[in-house]
């Protein structure tokens, strides 16, 4: 009877120990399309976008900012996609001040296929982005003289997927 | 889980007490024999918990032939469904199951006493089902809101073998009527791996582990003795 006791008691041990059905957050998580920034006359070289501001339209048409980029002088930035459509748009404001002093904003579409990958119970899935375009707006006034993908498929945040020249 | 343990343990102490009482009947002068035939039950646990718990139905049909003194030839025949969410992942497993091998009796039964505490080998086998109901696409940005898929995709044609390692007792509580308790270690030889997606529950394995192969699972028995023949120690 003893050793059965113990066994019962080991049964449910097994079972409150289980974290299979919590999401952790090393968990490789739904990747962002990672852009860096050249120069447009040397153009190995990376060059810095100075007083970048970078919005996104979301699903109701609504501008809204992406994190950690507003106002930032950097080569290299790393932008969310939409996991709702297969096109998220987004806006690149050059030295950009204020409400009032907006810099330079030019329009930016990424266009993909999505693919919702099966990750794990706790996880669920996330969504991979195939056949990636990038496409901006001709505003007469642009600052992205051109622009490169060299991943169409982004499945990771390791490298580099577009490359944009300025 | 403590509210399972709770129940586990009332019913071992029930149990004694049924066996404390059953040791009086002492009579020399009766030749020992013992009753041979075919137990037939329910796992309760199981019916309990479809009653209680929304997302579970399941139903389980037991059956055991004393092929020996101390050999029983056991199966078990079940259904299940049930629904597993996560923050992320909603999905339901629907199927049915068969399992057999053999119940060992370990125990040395007083004079008249006809209990069990046995260790058992089970084979089973499941056929089923998975659907995805939704999921919440895992994504650590939260600039955009989150996306949440509804369009359940429905998996069939799955299945599933595994062996189970049995621990349990049995206990006659009136003429012919034995309650039961037992404890399955499980461990799945082959399944059916579904595309993009994983068995996240097989009906008559229980629940699957992202740590292997390994599962558990326990069972409450009702079951009656149909005795067919009577036989000598």
């Amino acid at each position: 009877m003893k050793k059965i006791i113990v066994l019962f008691l080991l049964f449910s041990a097994f079972y409150s120990c289980e974290k299979d059905d919590i999401c952790s957050e090393s968990t490789p998580t739904t990747p962002k399309l990672i852009i860096r920034f050249y120069d447009i006359s040397s153009q190995e070289e990376t060059k810095n976008v100075t007083g970048l501001r970078v919005t996104a339209f979301d699903e109701n048409n609504i501008e809204v900012l992406i994190s950690n980029l507003n106002i930032v002088t950097t080569d290299s930035i790393s932008l969310p996609l939409r996991t709702d459509a297969n096109l998220t748009k987004f806006v690149l404001y050059k030295d950009y001040v204020d409400d009032v002093t907006i810099g330079n904003p030019d329009t930016v579409t990424i266009r993909y296929e999505r693919e919702d990958v099966y990750v794990s119970r706790a996880c669920g899935f996330r969504t991979i982005f195939n056949n990636l375009t990038f496409s901006f707006e001709n505003d007469g006034d642009n600052w992205i003289v051109n622009d490169e993908v060299i991943n169409s498929l982004i499945d990771n945040e390791t490298t580099a997927h577009v490359k944009i020249f300025h | 889980m403590s509210k399972y343990f709770t129940s586990i343990m009332l019913v071992l102490l029930m149990g004694y007490s049924v066996n404390a009482q059953n040791d009086s009947i002492v009579n020399d002068s009766i030749r020992y024999t013992q009753k041979y035939g075919l137990r037939v039950g329910v796992d309760l646990s199981k019916i309990v918990q479809t009653a209680i718990d929304d997302d579970y139905t399941g139903f389980e049909i037991n059956a055991d032939y004393r092929y020996s003194k101390n050999l029983y030839i056991a199966g078990e025949l079940g259904t299940e469904e049930k629904t597993t969410s996560t923050n992320f992942l909603n999905s339901t497993a629907s199927g049915s199951y068969i399992k057999a091998g053999i119940d060992y009796n370990m125990y040395k039964n007083w004079f008249g006493m006809e209990n069990m505490i046995y260790s058992g080998f089970r084979l089973g086998a499941s056929t089923f089902s998975q659907t995805i109901n939704s999921y919440t696409i895992f994504n650590t940005n939260q600039d955009f809101s989150q996306t949440t898929v509804t369009d359940a995709a429905n998996i069939n044609g799955l299945t599933a073998i595994w062996a189970e390692l049995i621990l349990g007792i049995k206990a006659e509580v009136i003429n012919n009527l034995y309650v039961g308790l037992n404890v399955q270690f499980k461990g799945r030889v082959s399944e059916t791996e579904p595309d993009n997606f994983e068995n996240i529950y097989i009906p008559g394995f229980g629940r699957t582990y992202d740590s292997g192969r390994f599962g558990i699972g326990f069972g409450y028995n009702v079951s009656y003795l149909i005795p067919l023949y009577k036989k000598g120690k």
